[in-house]
């Protein structure tokens, strides 16, 4: 296993630093001087502002420092200040990130309680008339716009339950019912979004496990049906279901974009979509390089994970 | 030289080179190609719902082409008399805030989504298969480097990654287009390059390899017909994914620009704000986008169904 967790972890090395070099490359596909000074056409910012401001990013120095310093900024959490509002980045982030979190697990939560028994259902009535209504609802969620979901969700519960959720967010500590009320209907969004393909692998690896041998040895033995699903199937049927869970952690991150934009939440989604809408390009490149870091951490841990579940990954 | 004998049978109908190397690749690739189609066949007619995917995907194609002539008004045409109008005879879908016909607009917005996803999806695959097919064959240090920058790509969520060069290029359909093709080469170029490595274990690949073939003909008339069923197979699935970002785009403003009618910018620029009053205005565009990505989702798992039955478990 430390060979294993050793191999890993000097593989996502390379990975972050190759997200870093593209987070960066593309940063300065447009120079970034020349996007400085678009931002002075747009009437945002004086001359004498974009030398200082060209002087403060590093702008006038050769790229490999620009990215050093970059990197350096980086590590040492220090990533400087936004250009337009000249806000730290730190700070900004430790705003939006709480918002981003609670938003993913609550939306994580949200997709599994749909999608484990909407499979299992599908999976033990396969071709039955609720089968057909569990893979409808699992491929809409596969293709329904999430941003247009989010729309029809607050219209209609304007128009008929004359309910519209309280704008802008309110910490969990400080009133968690209205924080909750602010967080279901987006959490419920993206959480049908994910609750498709989790539902497609938990009723194909369901189907799958239920013609095992075990499994008819348990119903020979005379146990009752939902032992037998639940007891014996499911917890093997769940071990690919996992990896599919860790797989959509990208998915998750993306679809705060939308969601949080539509939902007016003041999360990592929206500061990034604003960034770069303003072309605030030190708050886009750290919040992108932060969003690679954090998806390859977790991807790393999944499949960690997956390797202390199953031991014959370790030795693949 | 290779002979069908050599393939293992369960392979025999859809990715085994069915002629000696010396044939040319386009003689060689068209009984496959007419397997295919038959095996895809037989399929579409068991699976109602796949016949129905593929009607809903020929008919967004005639939509595009024929746009011309199957809107009934120009989609740029405002008429500020019948502004916000209710669906109607005249106006089945309605219209939009400044009196343009919402269902020509829709009709026309085909034609952007479908263009978009083709293009993006053409080049991402294209620039995919490339990758994969010199990592697979050739292994070895490219390999190991050009495998890290996927992962790299990779590790950047596809909506945010296509959002990033938007921004450095300048909104546009065309730069939508484009970020949308790098976002899917990473995953496109791991498929062929699994499938290569594992092509190039057959025994015709090594025969031919003894027997003096030039690479570029091994990899054109022995591994390419090995990748083209699942090249189909992600590319159709994918269709339906760049639809979605380009609307996700569209919508966000970083895509295709006003006045140009796109699904997704008519949901964000006028459907979001008068939803309201006017609930056709978000309804109908939102309705087209989910019956594209619906009509590609289940086409690609229809194909997937007929060509490649190994693929089924992945989700």
């Amino acid at each position: 296993m430390h060979k294993y967790v050793m191999r890993r972890l000097l593989l996502a090395i390379p990975v972050l630093v190759c997200s870093s070099l593209i987070v960066f490359g593309l940063m300065r596909v447009m120079p970034g001087d020349a996007l400085v000074a678009l931002m002075g056409e747009s009437g945002n910012v004086g001359e004498r502002e974009l030398e200082k401001l060209r002087r403060d990013l590093g702008l006038d120095r050769p790229y490999h420092e620009q990215y050093l310093l970059w990197v350096w900024q980086m590590v040492s959490l220090n990533p400087g200040h936004s250009i337009f509002t000249n806000e730290p980045i730190p700070v900004a982030l430790r705003k939006a990130i709480p918002v981003t979190v609670e938003l993913a697990v609550l939306a994580m939560v949200l997709g599994l309680v749909i999608a484990i028994p909407v499979g299992v259902l599908s999976a033990t009535r396969q071709d039955k008339p609720s089968d057909y209504v569990g893979r409808v609802v699992a491929v809409s969620g596969l293709s329904l716009p999430d941003f247009w979901l989010g729309t029809l969700v607050i219209t209609f519960a304007a128009i008929w339950f004359r309910w519209i959720p309280p704008l802008g967010y309110t910490s969990l500590w400080d009133d968690p019912w209205r924080n909750l009320q602010q967080f279901l209907l987006p959490a419920a969004v993206l959480g049908y979004r994910l609750s498709a393909s989790t539902m497609r692998m938990t009723r194909s690896t369901v189907l799958e496990v239920l013609r095992e041998d075990y499994v008819r040895t348990a119903w020979a033995k005379g146990l009752g049906g939902r032992l037998v699903v639940y007891k014996h199937a499911l917890k093997n049927a769940l071990i690919p279901v996992v990896t599919i869970v860790g797989g959509q952690l990208g998915t998750l991150l993306a679809g705060t974009v939308v969601v949080e934009t539509i939902f007016a939440l003041p999360g990592m989604g929206r500061l990034t979509v604003e960034a770069i809408l303003f072309r605030d390009y030190p708050v886009v490149q750290t919040n992108v390089m932060l969003v690679a870091a954090v998806l390859v951490t977790l991807n790393l841990v999944v499949d960690l994970t997956y390797a202390w579940l199953d031991p014959r990954i370790r030795y693949r | 030289m290779s002979t069908p004998a050599t393939v293992e049978p369960s392979r025999l109908d859809l990715d085994a080179p069915k002629m000696p190397a010396a044939a040319s690749v386009a003689a060689m690739d068209a009984p496959a190609t007419l397997g295919r189609v038959g095996t895809l066949w037989r399929v579409l007619k068991r699976k109602p719902l796949g016949l129905a995917s593929a009607a809903v995907l020929l008919t967004l194609v005639l939509t595009a082409i024929f746009a011309d002539v199957l809107a009934p008004y120009d989609p740029l045409a405002a008429q500020p008399e019948i502004r916000l109008a209710a669906p109607s005879r005249a106006h089945p879908f309605g219209t939009d805030d400044i009196g343009r016909d919402v269902f020509s607009r829709i009709i026309y917005g085909a034609r952007i989504s479908l263009w978009v996803g083709l293009l993006a999806v053409g080049i991402g695959t294209f620039a995919g298969m490339i990758i994969g097919l010199a990592c697979g064959y050739w292994e070895g240090r490219l390999d190991i480097i050009v495998q890290r920058v996927m992962d790299a790509i990779q590790a950047i969520p596809g909506l945010m990654l296509a959002l990033a060069i938007v921004s450095v290029l300048k909104p546009s359909t065309t730069n939508a287009m484009l970020a949308i093709a790098v976002v899917i080469i990473p995953g496109n170029s791991r498929i062929v390059r699994g499938t290569v490595l594992s092509a190039k274990q057959n025994p015709y690949v090594e025969a031919a390899q003894a027997l003096g073939s030039r690479h570029p003909r091994i990899i054109a008339t022995h591994i390419l017909p090995n990748v083209t069923a699942p090249i189909l197979i992600i590319a159709s699935i994918w269709l339906g994914n760049a639809i979605l970002i380009e609307a996700t785009l569209s919508f966000l403003g970083l895509g295709t620009q006003p006045p140009t009618p796109s699904w997704g910018l008519m949901l964000s620029s006028t459907g979001r704000a008068f939803m309201e009053q006017a609930p056709w205005l978000a309804i109908f565009p939102g309705l087209a986008i989910s019956i594209a990505v619906l009509g590609f989702n289940l086409f690609g798992d229809t194909l997937r169904d007929a060509w490649d039955p190994k693929l089924r478990t992945r989700g």
